[in-house]
């Protein structure tokens, strides 16, 4: 579903070496969970996915749409929460979600639907006629959550999205996530808590200095790494250099 | 002291490596050199309003100077100034005083309240200089060179500059300061930029009133005798409004043995007392005015069911969908809405109180008269391009990529194609220019009483000059968006693209000019010329727009966020 070719990518005209001939496939109905250090390069990857940024080397397609080639069609089945919930904080949380509805062509009835269902799970509902300037960051990050799962996208890839959450609003989170990959669709994310990633994902990637050190499930993971148990001390292991 | 020093470094760096165009980076990126045509084209258009500035002053120094007035110029001049640092000052101030997100930042840090206001007011003043420097220089350097200033004069000219805006932005910044700590406003900042303009306006145009009533309307014999008479009559009628100005001038006009050195002093005086004040309101009132700001009136209401239906759409509506964002985000935000709707409808109101405040005075209604009797060709330019410059030279347009900031990244991930996006931010602009041109149309109907079918050409034909204008701000400012600002100011007011795009539209219109100009040299009369330009108007409309288009599409693709 998200198939990532040699891709490279830096910054500073070659200076930071951000993404280094990065190979990777996310399989359909998958949850791909993206591991790493501090500046090993997940959000870069993550802005590549979505086209934030442009490779300098190699070949993204989503859901078979080459991002480079065909970035409208790439981009109509795909939506992405950044780890900043930077978002339009003059207009008020149901017209942003309005415009989301819009440029996506939501139709009305299934806009409705979801907003309503979302707007109830994140306790969202009593704000939503406010500018969003007067959010709290978590609810600013709840409503580009609830944006991100309106066009009911084949493809969701979240940055952090744990973070700034509450425990109640995390849990949702989880099952959220759960849900939209058993409804078929496919999910990339990257995060820091292990026990998430641990828990809830089909696949995980660890991404190293730029290039991928591992990929594959849980069980994989552990045998090839054959002392390690949790997924903890094999990414300790694994990135210790 | 030190940290003064360093705060100020930053804030200038910040301030200028976002808003000036840096030629080092334009040279090293060869795709951006396209651009040097553009201010090639910029330049065009400033070199003649620089030169008719100057031929102006050379011209009413002539007037002047018989009289032994001609220190009334730079009386004028630095009138003028002052006025505008005042106006452009309150902005600047409240919005990098109270508004700026770096606030969050420096108010933890081990800093004195009166350090952080200081460093910021020195970054404010700097940008006064530039902001007055194309009112002022002019006269100052002509004043010079015509009086034979000598050295003397030099260094007077340039410490009344360097003077000149320190008096009024300090009395806005204690105004500002004072203000905020008084009425805390918190969540009703909007309100308070609003209502603040308002009154700046209200005074800017009340002021227009006043210098128009002093200088182009001159009362009796009698009266102008008497202020000619005296040395600075004229100075003193202009500057009554704001004695500092008539303070600098004289310092400049008069030597060393006159009123020159107590004149200088007084400025001096006057700039080191308000400094204190500030430095004094700075300690006591601004942090305690800063508290609280951040918040917004919130209803927290659920939204009933069928509240909800209503604010619901359907389908996909993408143009729409962007030129209702930019509608709002433009008019929510106050700076913004300033800039853009209401700076469209002032020069038209402008226009009006000049009009009838400088009825009396011969010039004006010698020009409208002639405006009125002339064949249709005069008419209806002139009336188009008050038009055009009404609806287009604001910062709509050429800021319409900026104002997004940091939100950008959003415009590069919805499925919209690039094409539609610049159609619903042109829709945006170009409603906004047809605001203008409607109010100038009116004004042009029913206060200089033009006939309908001169009004009706004219509003055709700056449609689609401001149709050209409009892409044009818009090539400008994808060209070189400024996507990481922290204080919408930087977006529009302090937008180097804003000016780019003014100078470049001087240019376009300039060329218009000349193509009138060839016309007329080959003995075209009447409607021929108008429905040729807008043939010509019209066409070139058609090819900038496919170049921005095609331009979107580029640009889209490259800017990384
Ligand atoms: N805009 C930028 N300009 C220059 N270098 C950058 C930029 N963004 C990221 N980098 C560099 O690219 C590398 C990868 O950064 P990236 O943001 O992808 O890391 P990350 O894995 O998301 O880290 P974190 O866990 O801290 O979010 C880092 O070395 C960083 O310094
Ligand atoms: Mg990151």
């Amino acid at each position: 579903m998200i198939d990532i070719r040699n891709v490279s990518k830096s910054y500073n005209k070659g200076q930071i070496k951000a993404v280094d001939d990065l190979t990777l496939t996310v399989r359909p109905g998958e949850i791909f969970g993206f591991l790493g250090p501090n500046g090993a390069g997940k959000t870069t990857t993550i802005k590549l996915i979505v086209g934030l940024l442009k490779p300098d080397a190699g070949t993204i397609a989503v859901a078979g749409w080459d991002t480079q080639s065909e970035p409208l069609r790439a981009k109509a089945v795909t939506t992405y929460v950044p780890d900043t919930p930077a978002i339009y904080e003059r207009l008020t949380g149901l017209e942003y979600l309005n415009f989301i509805g819009d440029v996506y062509g939501v139709p009305k009835k299934a806009r409705l639907e979801r907003i309503e269902k979302w707007l109830d799970i994140f306790e969202l509902a009593s704000a939503v006629s406010s500018p969003i300037q007067s959010y709290s960051h978590g609810m600013k990050q709840k409503i580009v959550l609830i944006a991100a799962l309106l066009p009911g996208p084949k493809v969701m890839v979240l940055d952090e999205p744990m973070v700034g959450l509450d425990a109640r609003a995390a849990h949702h989170m989880k099952e959220m996530m759960r849900e939209h990959c058993d409804a078929g669709g496919t999910l990339f994310f990257s995060t820091h808590i292990m026990e998430v990633a641990e828990k809830l994902c089909d696949r995980i990637g660890i991404i190293h200095k730029g290039r991928l050190i591992a990929c594959g499930t849980m069980e994989e993971l552990q045998t090839r790494n054959r002392e390690e148990q949790s997924l903890e001390s094999i990414f300790l292991e694994l990135t210790d250099k | 002291m030190k940290k003064f020093l360093l705060l100020v470094r930053t804030g200038l760096r910040v301030n200028f490596s976002l808003s000036l165009l840096k030629p080092k980076y334009l040279f090293r990126n060869k795709k951006d050199l396209w651009m040097v045509p553009l201010i090639g084209l910029g330049l065009v258009g400033l070199i003649p309003v620089m030169f008719f500035y100057v031929r102006l002053v050379v011209r009413m120094y002539g007037w002047l100077s018989p009289l032994g007035q001609q220190a009334a110029l730079l009386t004028f001049a630095l009138l003028m100034g002052q006025f505008l640092v005042l106006v452009f000052g309150f902005y600047y101030v409240i919005s990098a005083f109270y508004f700026s997100r770096d606030l969050e930042i420096l108010v933890p840090l081990p800093l004195a309240p009166s350090q952080v206001l200081m460093s910021k007011f020195t970054v404010i003043l700097v940008n006064e200089y530039l902001t007055v420097s194309p009112i002022v220089l002019p006269v100052l350097v002509t004043y010079g060179v015509l009086s034979r200033g000598g050295g003397v004069y030099w260094t007077r000219a340039l410490l009344t500059y360097l003077l000149l805006p320190v008096i009024p932005l300090a009395v806005v910044s204690i105004l500002v300061v004072g203000l905020m700590r008084l009425v805390n406003f918190g969540r009703k900042k909007d309100a308070l930029i609003l209502a603040g303009s308002l009154f700046l306006m209200t005074l800017a145009i009340g002021g227009q009133f006043m210098l128009n009533r002093s200088v182009g309307a001159v009362p009796d014999r009698a009266a102008a005798i008497r202020f000619l008479s005296a040395p600075d009559g004229l100075v003193q009628q202009i500057g009554s409004k704001f004695p500092p100005s008539i303070w600098a001038s004289k310092a400049l006009a008069w030597g060393p043995s006159g009123s020159g050195p107590l004149n200088a002093l007084f400025s001096i005086g006057a700039s080191l007392l308000l400094f204190a004040g500030l430095f004094l309101a700075a300690r006591r009132f601004f942090y305690r005015g800063l508290i609280g700001l951040g918040e917004q009136t919130a209803r927290r209401r659920t939204l009933s069911r069928d509240r909800l239906e209503r604010g619901v759409g359907s389908g996909s509506r993408p143009v729409r969908a962007i030129f209702q964002r930019e509608l709002r985000i433009m008019n929510r935000t106050p700076i913004f809405l300033l800039n853009g709707v209401l700076s469209v409808i002032l020069i038209p109101i402008l226009f009006v109180v000049m009009w009838n405040t400088g009825k009396r005075a011969s010039d004006a209604a010698a020009l409208m008269a002639l405006v009125r009797s002339a064949d249709a060709t005069i008419a209806v330019i002139a009336a188009a391009l008050f038009m055009t410059i009404s609806g287009s030279l604001n910062g709509t347009s050429s800021s319409t990529f900026s104002r997004e900031g940091g939100q950008f990244w959003m415009s590069k991930v919805i499925p919209v194609s690039p094409a539609d996006q610049v159609r619903g931010k042109f829709l945006h602009s170009y409603a906004i220019a047809m605001l203008g041109i409607a109010a100038s149309a009116l004004v042009v109907l029913f206060v200089f009483h033009l006939n309908a079918a001169v009004v009706l050409a004219s509003v055709a034909l700056s449609m689609a000059a401001s149709f050209v204008l409009t892409a044009v701000g818009m090539i400008i400012d994808l060209a070189r968006p400024l996507l990481n600002w922290t204080n919408p100011q930087k977006a529009i007011k302090q937008n180097f693209n804003v000016l780019l795009a003014i100078f470049a539209d001087f240019g376009v219109l300039f060329l218009l000019y000349l193509a009138v100009r060839l016309l007329g040299k080959l003995g075209w009369t009447g409607w021929r010329t108008p429905a040729a330009l807008f043939v010509l108007l019209a066409a070139l409309s058609a090819a900038v727009f496919k170049a921005l288009k095609a331009f979107a599409a580029r640009r889209y693709r490259d800017i990384e966020v």
